[in-house]
C-alpha cells in the first residue's frame, strides 16, 4: 500500500539576493513497511524535505500526499527525532515523553503507562524523574526517541538522529533502532531518515534516496538487498557504500 | 553568576554591600557640613527657542562625557572581575548592589561631594556627569563580564597555543568576545543615562538651587511655565536626537557587533531594522571611513616610529625600576589614606547625626515604606500584564515580534522624565490626586526593563524546541506552558531585577513634584526622602529614609530575587 507520495516538491527561501532555492522538483514515493535513508552533501535540502512531509514547512509548489491525501498543517501521524534532540530543559524525561500524549489528548494515566512502556523500550529505566541536562548524548537521543515512539505514529522521521552523538553511541543507538523497527509489537513500520553518512544509511535502509545540492534534486533511488544484519567488512556492504560516494561525489 | 552560591559567598556579598552603603554614607555625611551650597549661582535659563540648540548639545556633550567614562570603567572592571575566582567573589555583589540601590537618593550627596572638590559650575556639571555615569555603567560592566565568561574554551587554548600574551590578546580575543554585549548594553545605558540626564539637570538642595543649561532644565521649566508650545519643541528635538543617535550610532554598531557573535545557531533573526532608518544608518560607516581616512596616516606615523625606536627594557634601569616601585607604594598608600580618612569622618558624621534627637515624623517610615511598596507593586503588575501578552505573541508571530521591536525601542528610549510634567498635569487635573500619577511615573521606570528582556528571551529559544512543539502538535495553549512561559522565565526574573532597580529610583523621582510653585506629593518613602533633602534639609530623615529604602531593596534582593534568579538558572536554562 502507498504510504506516502511527494509531487514535484519545490522549496525556496528569501534571501539577500532574491530567492535560494533548495528543493526543485523532488518526487518519490514510500510504500508501506519501508525504511528509507536520505543521503546527500549538506545543503541538499534533506532537512527541508523532512520538514515538508511533517507539514512544518509549506512546500513553495507540488504536493504531499499522505495515504493518498493531502494533509493540512502538522500530520500528526507523523514523529519528528531532532539531531539537536529538541528536550524541554526544563521537563523531566518522562514529562518531555508525554509531551506529544498530553498534545493528544490522552488521559493522564494512560499517559503515564504508555510514557512508562517507551521508557522500557529504550533503556531509560531509573531515569524517568531527571532532566535532559544531567543526561549524556546518548541518553538524551533515547528520550528524543521514546517521545517519537510514544504517539505510536505510522511514519518516524529522523532528521540526522545520530550525528551529534560519538562514533561509539551512534553505533548502540542505531542497533537499538533497527530491533525497535524490526520489534513486531512496536506499531512504526515506516522509518525516513536524513544522514549525510552514508555507512549508516546503508546499514540500515531498505532504500537509499541520493539528493544532489543546490538545489536538491533526486539524483538516485536504490534498493538495498543486502541481508539483515549487515556486515560493514563483507564486500556487498562496501561496494554498495563506494557507489553512493561516487553518485554524491559526481554531483557535487 | 551560574555557579552555586554558597553561603561564605553569601556572607561576602553581604559584607561588600554594608561597606559600600557605609562609603557612600559615609561620603554624604562627610561631606554635607563642609560644603556650603548657598554661594551656587548658575547661568540664567532661557525657555525660548533660540537657546534650544545649545541646551541640546549640553545635555549631549554631558551624556557623552558619562558614557566615556562608563565605557572605560566597565571595560577596565569586567575585564578585572572576570580575572579570576577571589576578583569576581568581591566585584561581582559590588555590582550588584551598586545596581540595585536607589542612585537617585545618593544625588544629593554627590552634589555635597563634587561641589566641595570644585567649585561652581564645574562641581555641578560633575555630580550631574556623575549620576548619569552611575545609571550607564554597571549593566555595560556586567556585559564585559559575561562575554569574558563565556568566551569558548578553544578559542582562548587557540590564542594561548600560539603564545599570544598582553595587548595581543586583549586586542585579539578579549575586547572582540566583549563588542556584541557591549553595544547592546551601550545602548539599553543611553536610554537610562537620558532618563537621569532629565532629572539632574535642575538641582535644588535645601536652600541651593542651581539649573545646569541642558534639554532637562528647559523642559522641567518650559513646564513649569507653562509654555506648551516650547516644551513640544523641547521634547520633540530630544525625540530627534534619540532617532539619529539610534540611526547613525547604533544601528549600524549593532550590525557591525554581530560579526563578533560566537553563536553559531542561525535562528535569531536580526531583531532591528528600521526601513526609513536604513538610509541613516549607511551615514555612520561613512562618517568612519572618512575618519580613518584622515587618521591612518598620523597613526601609521606614530607606529613606525614607535617600531623603530629599540624596546625598552626596564631591567637595564634600575633607578627607573626603583623610583616606580616607589610611587607606587606611595600611591597606594595615598589611595587607602582617601578611602580610610572618608569611612573615618563619614562614620564619625553619621553616628553625630544619629545622635540628634529624633523628629516624630521617624514613625511614620515603616508606613511611608508600605504605602510605596504598594506603589512599585502595583507599577510592576501594570509592567507584566502587558509586556508578556506583548512577548508571547512576538513569539507566536514573527511579524508582530519585527513591527514591536523598534516601536517599542524608540518610544522606550524616550527618557519618560521629560514627560513627567505632561502625566502629572494631566493625571492630577483627571484625579484630583497624585497616587495614580506617582504610580504611572514608576510605571514609566519599570516597564521596558521587563519588555526588552522578554523580547530578547523570546528570540533566543531555539528554533529546534519551537519545531518539536509544533510537530507534536501542542495547541496554542499547551504551547505557552510548556514551552513560551518556561522559555521566558529566566529573561522575566532578569527583567524583573533591573525594572526593580529602575523602580526605586523612579519613586524618588515620582513622589514628590512641584510644578508652578506648588508642591505635589503622595505618602511614601521617596516623598519622604524628598521633603527631608529638598525642603527640611534634615539630615537624619535623609539618612533613616534611605537606609530604610535600602534596607528594603536589600531584602527584597536576598529573599525574592535571588532565589528567583538560581531557580531560573538551574530549572529553565536552555543551555545547548
Amino acid at each position: 500500500m502507498r504510504l506516502l507520495e511527494l509531487k514535484h516538491i519545490s522549496r525556496s527561501f528569501p534571501h539577500a539576493k532574491g530567492v535560494l532555492p533548495v528543493i526543485a522538483d523532488l518526487s518519490f514515493t514510500v510504500e508501506e513497511g519501508e525504511f528509507i535513508a536520505v543521503v546527500g552533501p549538506s545543503g541538499c535540502g534533506k532537512s527541508t524535505m523532512l520538514r515538508i512531509i511533517n507539514g512544518l514547512m509549506e512546500p513553495t509548489s507540488g504536493q504531499v500526499l499522505y495515504k493518498g491525501k493531502q494533509v493540512d498543517g502538522i500530520n500528526l501521524e507523523c514523529a519528528l527525532v531532532f539531531q539537536s534532540f529538541a528536550l524541554m530543559p526544563w521537563l523531566s524525561v518522562k514529562a518531555n515523553i508525554e509531551l506529544g500524549l498530553e498534545a493528544r489528548g490522552v488521559a493522564p494515566a494512560e499517559r503515564e503507562k504508555r510514557a512508562g512502556v517507551y521508557i522500557d523500550k529504550v533503556g531509560l529505566d531509573g531515569f524517568e524523574e531527571a532532566y535532559p541536562r544531567e543526561l549524556s548524548g546518548g541518553m538524551k537521543q533515547r528520550v528524543g526517541l521514546a517521545r517519537a515512539l510514544a504517539v505510536e505514529p505510522q511514519l518516524l522521521l529522523m532528521d540526522e538522529p545520530f550525528s551529534a552523538l560519538d562514533a561509539l553511541t551512534a553505533i548502540t543507538l542505531r542497533e537499538e533502532l533497527l530491533d525497535l523497527w524490526q520489534d513486531k509489537t512496536m506499531p512504526v513500520h515506516n522509518i525516513i531518515m536524513v544522514t549525510h553518512i552514508i555507512e549508516e544509511a546503508v546499514e540500515l535502509a531498505d532504500r537509499i534516496l541520493v539528493l544532489s545540492t543546490g538545489p536538491g534534486r533526486l539524483v538516485a533511488d536504490l534498493k538495498v538487498e543486502l541481508p539483515r544484519p549487515r556486515d560493514r567488512r563483507k564486500e556487498g556492504f562496501n561496494s554498495l557504500t563506494d557507489k553512493v560516494f561516487s553518485m554524491i561525489e559526481e554531483r557535487a | 553568576m551560574a555557579t552555586q552560591p554558597t553561603n561564605a559567598k553569601r556572607a561576602t556579598g553581604l559584607l561588600i554591600s554594608l561597606l559600600i552603603i557605609a562609603i557612600v554614607l559615609a561620603m554624604f555625611f562627610a561631606y554635607r557640613r563642609s560644603a556650603g551650597l548657598g554661594h551656587l549661582h548658575g547661568p540664567r535659563l532661557h525657555v525660548s527657542l533660540s537657546h534650544l540648540p545649545y541646551y541640546a548639545f549640553c545635555s549631549f556633550m554631558r551624556m557623552s562625557a558619562a558614557y566615556v567614562l562608563a565605557l572605560i570603567f566597565s571595560i577596565v572592571y569586567g575585564l578585572l572581575a572576570a580575572k579570576g575566582r577571589a576578583w569576581e567573589r568581591v566585584m561581582l555583589p559590588a555590582i550588584d548592589i551598586a545596581q540595585s540601590v536607589p542612585v537617585v537618593g545618593f544625588f544629593p550627596a554627590a552634589i555635597y561631594f563634587f561641589v566641595s572638590l570644585a567649585h561652581g559650575r564645574f562641581g555641578v556639571e560633575m555630580a550631574a556627569v556623575f549620576l548619569i555615569f552611575t545609571s550607564q555603567a554597571w549593566n555595560m560592566a556586567l556585559g564585559v563580564f559575561e562575554s569574558v565568561k563565556t568566551l569558548p574554551n578553544d578559542s582562548v587554548e587557540a590564542l594561548d597555543a600560539f603564545g599570544a600574551t598582553g595587548w595581543l590578546r586583549l586586542k585579539r580575543l578579549l575586547l572582540p568576545a566583549c563588542v556584541p554585549k557591549l553595544v547592546y548594553n551601550s545602548i539599553l545605558s543611553w536610554v537610562a543615562g537620558w532618563y537621569y540626564l532629565i532629572a539632574c539637570e535642575i538641582i535644588a538642595v535645601g536652600p541651593a538651587h542651581y539649573e545646569l543649561p541642558g534639554l532637562g532644565s528647559y523642559l522641567m521649566k518650559a513646564a513649569d511655565k507653562g509654555r506648551t508650545g516650547e516644551l513640544i519643541t523641547g521634547l520633540l528635538t530630544l525625540l530627534a536626537i534619540i532617532v539619529l543617535m539610534d540611526g547613525i550610532v547604533w544601528q549600524p554598531l549593532s550590525e557591525w557587533a554581530e560579526k563578533f557573535r560566537y553563536e553559531f545557531a542561525a535562528s535569531s533573526e536580526p531583531m532591528r531594522s528600521l526601513g526609513m532608518l536604513a538610509v541613516l544608518g549607511s551615514v555612520g560607516p561613512t562618517v568612519l571611513r572618512i575618519f580613518r581616512s584622515l587618521f591612518r596616516p598620523i597613526l601609521g606615523a606614530v607606529h613606525r616610529a614607535l617600531a623603530s625606536t629599540p624596546p625598552f627594557e626596564a631591567a637595564r634601569y634600575p633607578v627607573l625600576q626603583r623610583t616606580w616601585r616607589i610611587v607606587r607604594i606611595g600611591l597606594i598608600a595615598l589611595l587607602l589614606f582617601i578611602v580610610s580618612k572618608g569611612l573615618i569622618d563619614g562614620t564619625i558624621a553619621l553616628l553625630r547625626t544619629l545622635m540628634q534627637p529624633w523628629p516624630s515624623a521617624v514613625r511614620q517610615i515603616p508606613a511611608a515604606t508600605g504605602a510605596s511598596l504598594m506603589r512599585m507593586l502595583a507599577a510592576y503588575a501594570i509592567s507584566l500584564a502587558w509586556t508578556i501578552p506583548c512577548a508571547i505573541a512576538a513569539s507566536e508571530s514573527p511579524r508582530f515580534a519585527r513591527r514591536l521591536a523598534p516601536f517599542a525601542e524608540i518610544v522606550g528610549s524616550m527618557p519618560a522624565t521629560a514627560l513627567f510634567p505632561l502625566i502629572v498635569i494631566f493625571v492630577i487635573k483627571v484625579t484630583g490626586g497624585m497616587n495614580l500619577a506617582s504610580i504611572l511615573l514608576i510605571l514609566t521606570g519599570m516597564q521596558w526593563y521587563v519588555l526588552f528582556n522578554l523580547l530578547a528571551g523570546i528570540s533566543q529559544v531555539p528554533a529546534d524546541l519551537k519545531e518539536a512543539v509544533r510537530s507534536f502538535g501542542l495547541s496554542r495553549f499547551a504551547t505557552w506552558r510548556k514551552l513560551t512561559l518556561p522559555a521566558i522565565f529566566p529573561s522575566l526574573i532578569t527583567g524583573s531585577i533591573t525594572a526593580w532597580g529602575g523602580g526605586w529610583n523612579a519613586l524618588i523621582l515620582s513622589e514628590y513634584f512641584v510644578y508652578r510653585s506648588t508642591t505635589y506629593k503622595v505618602f511614601g518613602l521617596g516623598a519622604m526622602l524628598d521633603d527631608a533633602t529638598y525642603q527640611t534639609g534634615n539630615g537624619l530623615m535623609i539618612l533613616l529614609t534611605l537606609l530604610s529604602m535600602v534596607f528594603v531593596v536589600l531584602v527584597l534582593n536576598r529573599l525574592v530575587w535571588r532565589r528567583l534568579y538560581d531557580i531560573a538558572t538551574d530549572r529553565y536554562r536552555i543551555d545547548y
